[in-house]
């Protein structure tokens, strides 16, 4: 740094109020400072000469010798994630979900891509990595609980189509048929089901009315297990109706007796929107080899049947 | 010294205290409220669900108080000081002066009462409605008239360099909040603009990034020529640079605006400009600081016992970081990774909290003092609000870089098929622990604020107790 004894001031001061004016000594510009700056210059003018840089007369501009433009950086850079993805994306159209889960590679490729699928379309419901949310009554898709089937292809199908709840109202004031003491009363008999009822007297006649004038064991079967397919007392489900299991503990909404009775009091209508783009293509959401991904990256998040 | 005693007595000190007091208070709230909003990003359901203080009404209460209420009154109370003494004359018009202090002051009411009822014309850091401009515009001509004629009354004919920062703040400022606000009012608080489309965002941000570069960056270097030679009692360290530098930044500066609008529908040619004027930026932003710094030389010594300088040293090194990183991301490769994450947060306090606001609290220290004709009531506490307010800038800018970096690099990973490998909910849930120490962070500073705030009121309160001894 330099000397100020060797550096004369401007001679100009100014503001002499506490003894101590303002000076200026005339120091040279710093050298490194200068061609710094200098070697900025030369920066921004390379840079013209190779992108577009300078408008000129009749609405054009300069297009620079790269020929560069940010419209095409953009469709080179998805071409090329589109081409990268294409021998995957090409094989699982082709093949059956069976045939994919069979092949480790694809399989990989499957879930990998669905939960990029899942991330932006399923998550704000259904929870980072699809844990659910008892508040919204969104399912837990990590449990081998399936409210319409648990197989790749019902998952597929629940996506495509949509599912919409139907558990109606019971209570009077509600629009239901029932007392107050009569919804009370089912709520019981509900919770005995899983064990956990505290009123026998009402457990006895909820159940009366839960195989009678309710009419609850047409949806959720006479032991409480869900419909079942057929009459002849099988165990297998119909998973069309989407009628929750009343005996194993796992709760869409809650299974405390409060939560337990506000559902069967006011009913429950819980809607998953269609995820298929419509006949017209006209309403893109997500298209067959979207679904199909996504489905198998569901049915990999613990459940799957 | 003969000129000493007539000239004390015609100067106009009164509006200087009263927006030095009033750009401490600006202060306490504007920072009050970045914190309330970065708990809010931290912890959203802290707004309870009342529309008054949600998130979209509150931050441009932030910025404007920051900028406008607190940097304005600074800005003021240190050109009216500044113009004044350089000029040996009192201000041209104590008439225009007041219109400026109350007009300023009823702006800053009406922001305070209009952001929070969601009135706004939707528009970064011009979010007042038409009236508000209106009654900027007045103010500001009132406050050009008053610098200018006050410097058509100076004893000294050579122009000091402080000035013509100044100067060139005040008539850039005019430029771009009238063009920038130019719309057709269709009720007493809405307005349409006269720009459209991708020329708005244009304009936008000629406007967004000159309130940076003469509001926040040009003006506070008139302080800061003014304010560190008196402080250290040195010559500026070299004339011809503070010629040079001041000329290449005000021609520079005007162009760098694109440099917001990469990769949008803003043509190529506007963002090459944009970029490269950034870049040649860099050194005549830089030679501000080295005319700082450098005047230090031969006094070094001088940092182990003064605050207030080292006050000024650090924000002229938050000022020289800010303005090396500020080109950086005004490059399109760089600008792709920063842009829309945290990482421009973390420049933008860089240079607000590190720069604006430091050099502001050693220049109100240096001031305060003289314009009541005392001493500083406490130098220890001047030390204590130095490290509060070093330490609290700190944490919040290493914060947001970590969480802006993160963003940016999440937001574009892919995993080895070429799936994106992360949702946009995930990468806010990994900024979360970052919003929550950049909230402490902005505590910190704050306290170091009330530590000033506390200082300062001894000072003048006890103003008659320690009488400065005639030099």
């Amino acid at each position: 740094m330099a000397d100020e004894k060797e550096v004369e001031t401007t001679g100009h001061q100014w503001d002499d109020e506490e003894g101590y004016p303002l000076k200026e000594y005339n120091n040279p510009l710093p050298k490194w400072w200068l061609y710094s700056y200098y070697a900025t210059i030369v920066y921004a003018v390379v840079y013209w000469v190779l992108y577009p840089a300078w408008p000129i007369p009749g609405g054009e501009f300069t297009k620079g010798v790269l020929g560069w433009s940010q419209y095409k950086q953009l469709d080179e850079e998805m071409a090329a994630g589109v081409a990268a993805r294409k021998p995957f994306n090409d094989k699982l159209a082709a093949l059956t979900t069976a045939e994919i889960t069979k092949d480790s590679q694809l399989l990989q490729y499957a879930v990998s891509a669905g939960k990029a699928i899942f991330g932006d379309n399923c998550a704000p419901c259904h929870g980072s990595g699809g844990v659910g949310s008892r508040a919204g009554g969104f399912p837990t898709l990590v449990d081998d609980d399936w409210l319409y089937g648990g197989t790749v292809e019902q998952i597929s199908e629940t996506i495509h189509g949509g599912r919409a709840g139907q558990m109606p109202a019971h209570l009077d004031s509600a629009n239901g048929s029932f007392t107050a003491a009569q919804v009370d009363d089912l709520a019981q008999y509900t919770l005995s089901l899983s064990g956990s009822s505290t009123d026998s007297a009402a457990v006895g006649r909820g159940d009366a009315l839960y195989h009678g004038d309710a009419g609850c064991n047409y949806c959720h079967g006479d032991s409480g297990k869900g419909a079942l397919l057929g009459s002849a007392g099988g165990e297998k489900l119909d998973a069309s109706i989407g009628a929750p299991n009343l005996t194993d503990g796992i709760w869409l909404y809650g299974g405390d007796a409060k939560t337990v009775r506000t559902s069967i009091a006011n009913g429950r209508n819980g809607k998953m929107p269609a995820w298929a783009t419509d006949t017209e293509g006209t309403n893109r959401k997500l298209d067959e080899l979207e679904i199909k991904q996504l489905s198998i990256y569901v049915h990999t998040l613990g459940g799957g049947k | 010294m003969g000129q000493k005693n007539d000239s004390i007595a015609t100067y106009d000190y009164g509006i200087v205290k009263m927006f030095s007091v009033m750009s401490i208070a600006y202060a306490v709230v504007g920072f009050l409220v970045g914190i309330i909003l970065a708990l809010e990003l931290a912890f959203p359901e802290l707004n309870g669900g009342i529309p008054y203080i949600s998130f979209g009404r509150l931050r441009p209460l932030h910025t404007s108080a920051v900028i406008f209420a607190f940097g304005g009154s600074v800005l003021f109370a240190t050109t009216y000081y500044v113009v004044q003494r350089t000029c040996r004359a009192r201000l041209f018009s104590d008439f225009l002066s007041k219109l400026t202090f109350w007009g300023w002051n009823l702006i800053v009411v009406l922001v305070v009462v209009t952001y929070p009822l969601g009135l706004s014309q939707g528009m970064e850091y011009a979010e007042m409605i038409w009236p508000i401009d209106l009654l900027i515009v007045v103010v500001w001509v009132a406050y050009f008239i008053n610098f200018v004629g006050t410097l058509a009354k100076r004893k000294d004919q050579h122009i000091f360099v402080a000035n013509w920062f100044f100067l060139a703040f005040i008539i850039t400022v005019a430029l771009l909040h009238i063009i920038n606000n130019l719309a057709v009012p269709v009720s007493i608080t809405a307005s349409y603009p006269v720009w459209s489309g991708v020329q708005s965002a244009m304009i936008q941000w000629w406007y967004g990034h000159n309130a940076v570069g003469f509001f926040l960056t040009a003006a506070f270097l008139g302080m800061m020529y003014y304010f560190v030679p008196k402080q250290a009692e040195r010559p500026i360290y070299s004339y011809r640079l503070s010629i040079v530098h001041f000329w290449s930044l005000v021609f520079l500066y005007i162009w760098a605006g694109p440099h917001h609008l990469h990769y949008t529908a803003l043509p190529d040619w506007a963002g090459t400009l944009g970029a490269t004027f950034s870049i040649m930026l860099l050194l005549p932003s830089w030679g501000g600081m080295i005319n700082g710094i450098m005047t230090l030389s031969g006094a070094w010594h001088k940092l182990r016992t003064d605050p207030i300088l080292r006050f000024f040293i650090i924000s002229l090194s938050f000022y020289g970081m800010s303005t090396f990183e500020g080109p950086m991301m005004a490059i399109k490769e760089v600008n792709a990774l920063s842009h829309y994450t945290d990482w421009t947060v973390g420049h933008v306090h860089s240079g607000a909290l590190g720069w604006v606001a430091m050099v502001s609290f050693a220049s109100l220290y240096h001031m305060i003092p003289k314009l009541w004709g005392t001493t500083i009531h406490s130098v220890k506490l001047i030390n204590l609000h130095f490290w509060l307010a070093t330490v609290g800038v700190v944490i919040y800018i290493v914060a947001m870089w970590i969480s802006g970096v993160m963003q940016g690099l999440m937001w574009r990973a892919y995993d080895d098929f070429g799936n994106l490998t992360y949702s946009f909910a995930e990468t806010v849930a990994a900024m979360h622990p970052y919003y929550f120490i950049r909230a402490i962070g902005g505590i910190v500073f704050l306290l170091g604020a009330l530590v000033m705030v506390y200082n300062i009121y001894m000072t003048i309160s006890t103003a008659k107790d320690r009488p400065v001894v005639a030099a």
